[in-house]
């Protein structure tokens, strides 16, 4: 990190041209667009605590599926299967059932 | 174990469906207790997955409802909250995700968990009010200050630089782009902020990212130039610096300690 | 610690001009209805939150809060304290609680005769425990700290709950009479668990209704229950909170009203969230309700 006073020099005087153009820059709206691909969205985040009780039929709870175990015969099935994904064997992001072998 | 449901005993059947309901429930009627202590089991389980489902929506939609759910299910399991403070519940599923056999023909899931935490943490992280424009400005009047400069940013900004796609994926689940038209293998770089009441999520070149990490975690200016410019030389600092300023991401700027000035 | 005889503190008791909930309708505050509540300033006595979903730095709950906050009296309401449960209360927690209210000043501050936290993990829940001597002795020193700690009386909610234990000595409301008279703290009425744990353990909701510390009840809630059956086919409900108040549950608030005078009364709402207007519709029932008892209690209105 040592550096000679000329390079310190040019480095300052390159920041204060960059921080000088950035402030400008910022004053227009349409400039952070350029340095990002920007996606803005509302926020409709809840409330996770509340002291409800869910309904007592949901077999959630008491279900012994276990991927450790060989029971679990789950497969990714939502938007992942319009993506590409080179690595499935049908090229799309799917998986076969899985079958893990104990270790 | 004891004859006595103590809250140990009820708490080690609640989440474990392999064990026998606690000793010692009793129902006025003579029915079965562990019928009626299943809805406890029932509840811890199905909240917390619900919980889990309201932070990674974009990973459920990703596998869809019930392998979220049963993954989910896995989660809560293996790590129940530490806290009761559930809006940080899932610090730790996108580490799970990424080690989840099942979910490994999706290598982006995991970084789309980490992009999805990182908007809850964006969304409550502390209010700061940005740094007043002339305080930067004033900067530019003694130029050779500026490599030793602090810039403070806000906290709620957050950095994922990931192999994947994850903000052209996040955001075609948002009704911007086409997820067919998406190489999820393209490496993205995804800045999370929140501006006001809002969050937004958007990409940055790579150089950019590692210029923002390096001031974030306190590099000085010309430090952090150096950084990016690892990664992309010539840096040029001027459009990142217009993003953080037009965020108002810029808390605060700061001399650094013992780099200019007269030594003590 | 632990002494259930010994004298109390001066804040465990209701003082004369302590701030309270007004004897009027509040509903939950829900992220879903921030926009509506402070557009159209409902006329409701109060919002109640609850505690740990504002337990973040900063952010749009805060922005929103505060805001709504400076138009209408709050009810803070707590769900992961524990203080039924059987480890000491958690401190850093207790800290964040204090840090809150310190915050929001809310006319009321209540939390669950439950637990659920039990060795570092949180389960999300409001679990049950036996009444007998050592749970009363835990629940009573968990709300000493309590109040000493947020320097503030509380109120504690009766349970709903599906399992007995055979450890139980006494009946709950015996419990909570008792739990009350030691720490002087209030009692959060919750109509809606009181009728689904009566009749999920056989009881008669009318007897367990007179049996409880009545003169100490700082709030009431209403909510809505799912009906379920246990193994021999007798009803097991469920404390849901995602349907409308039951004509037996609006019944029971007719008496308690009776037996009571008019007091602050919550609708909650937590599941199958329905449009802002008609959660307002269904606490102005109760608003109604509340009026026509004024109407018939006018020194408790005065007082009120």
């Amino acid at each position: 990190m040592h550096q000679n006073d000329t390079t310190r020099h040019a480095s300052a005087a390159a920041l204060a041209l960059a921080l000088g153009a950035a402030l400008n820059f910022a004053a227009a709206p349409a400039i952070a667009a350029d340095a990002a691909k920007e996606k803005c969205y509302g926020v409709a985040m809840k409330g996770k605590n509340d002291c409800k009780a869910g309904a007592g039929t949901s077999c959630a709870g008491s279900s012994t599926k276990d991927y450790q175990g060989n029971a679990w015969t789950y497969v990714p099935a939502g938007t992942c299967e319009k993506t590409a994904s080179p690595t499935s064997p049908t090229g799309m992001g799917q998986l076969k059932e899985f079958k893990e072998k104990k270790a | 174990m004891s004859g006595v449901a103590d809250n140990a005993a009820f708490a080690a059947a609640l989440l474990d469906p392999g064990r026998p309901a606690p000793p010692g429930l009793v129902s006025w009627n003579g029915s079965d207790p562990a019928q009626r202590f299943a809805v406890y089991r029932n509840n811890v389980t199905t909240s917390l997955i619900d919980a889990l489902s309201e932070t990674f929506p974009v990973v459920r939609q990703l596998v869809g409802a019930t392998f979220f759910r049963a993954m989910a299910r896995e989660f809560v399991r293996r790590s129940p909250p530490r806290s009761p403070v559930l809006a940080w519940y899932g610090d730790l599923f996108a580490d799970f995700v990424a080690a989840f056999p099942p979910a490994a023909g999706l290598p982006y899931l995991a970084d789309m968990a980490r992009l999805e935490y990182a908007r809850v943490l964006a969304f409550h992280a502390a209010d700061v009010a940005p740094a007043a424009v002339a305080d930067v400005a004033a900067c530019l009047a003694e130029p050779v200050i500026l490599p030793s400069l602090r810039l403070h940013l806000q906290p709620s900004l957050r950095l994922i630089d990931s192999p994947f796609a994850i903000v052209s994926l996040w955001g075609a689940h948002q009704g911007v782009g086409d997820l067919a038209t998406i190489d999820p293998l393209q490496p993205e770089c995804a800045l999370v902020l929140r501006h006001g009441l809002s969050l937004a999520v958007m990409t940055v070149p790579p150089a950019a990212g590692r210029f923002i990490a390096a001031l974030q975690s306190g590099a000085a200016l010309g430090d952090a130039v150096r950084e990016a410019s690892t990664e992309d030389a010539p840096f040029d600092p001027t459009p990142a610096l217009g993003l953080l300023i037009a965020h108002d991401l810029l808390v605060g700027v700061g001399q650094s300690p013992g780099q200019q000035g007269e030594q003590p | 610690m632990g002494d259930v005889g010994k004298p109390r503190p001066a804040f465990a008791t209701a003082r004369c001009g302590e701030a309270s909930l007004p004897a009027a309708a509040g509903l939950g505050l829900k992220p879903e209805h921030f926009g509506d509540v402070l557009e159209t300033k409902p006329a409701l006595g109060f919002f109640e939150i609850h505690a740990e979903n504002y337990m973040v730095p900063g952010g749009p709950f805060h922005h929103y809060l505060g805001r709504i906050r400076s138009d209408h009296a709050l009810s803070i309401h707590g769900v992961g304290l524990s203080i039924g449960g059987e480890a000491p209360l958690d401190e850093v927690h207790l800290d964040r609680l204090a840090a809150l209210i310190d915050r929001y000043q809310p006319e009321s501050f209540s939390e669950h005769l439950a637990w659920s936290s039990h060795a570092g993990t949180f389960y999300n829940d409001l679990l049950p425990a036996p009444f007998n001597a050592a749970t009363l002795r835990r629940v009573c020193e968990h709300i000493d700290r309590v109040q000493s700690r947020l320097r503030r009386r509380m109120l504690l909610e009766n349970p709903a709950t599906y399992v007995e234990f055979a450890a139980s000595d006494r009946d709950e409301a015996t419990f909570i009479g008792e739990v009350v008279a030691c720490t002087g703290c209030g009692l959060l009425l919750d109509l809606n668990n009181a009728y689904v744990s009566c009749t999920n353990h056989g009881r008669d909701v009318h007897a367990y209704l007179r049996a409880l510390p009545l003169a100490a009840v700082g709030e009431i809630h209403l909510a809505g229950f799912a009906r379920e059956v246990d193994s021999l086919a007798a009803p097991l409900l469920i404390d849901s909170h995602g349907a409308p108040v039951a004509e037996a549950v609006w019944a029971l608030y007719e008496e308690a009203l009776r037996l009571i005078g008019p007091v602050a009364t919550l609708l909650e709402r937590d599941n199958d969230l329905p449009a802002f207007p008609v959660l307002l519709a269904e606490a102005l029932q109760a608003g109604r309700r509340l009026d026509a008892r004024r109407a018939l209690h006018p020194l408790r209105a005065q007082a009120a």
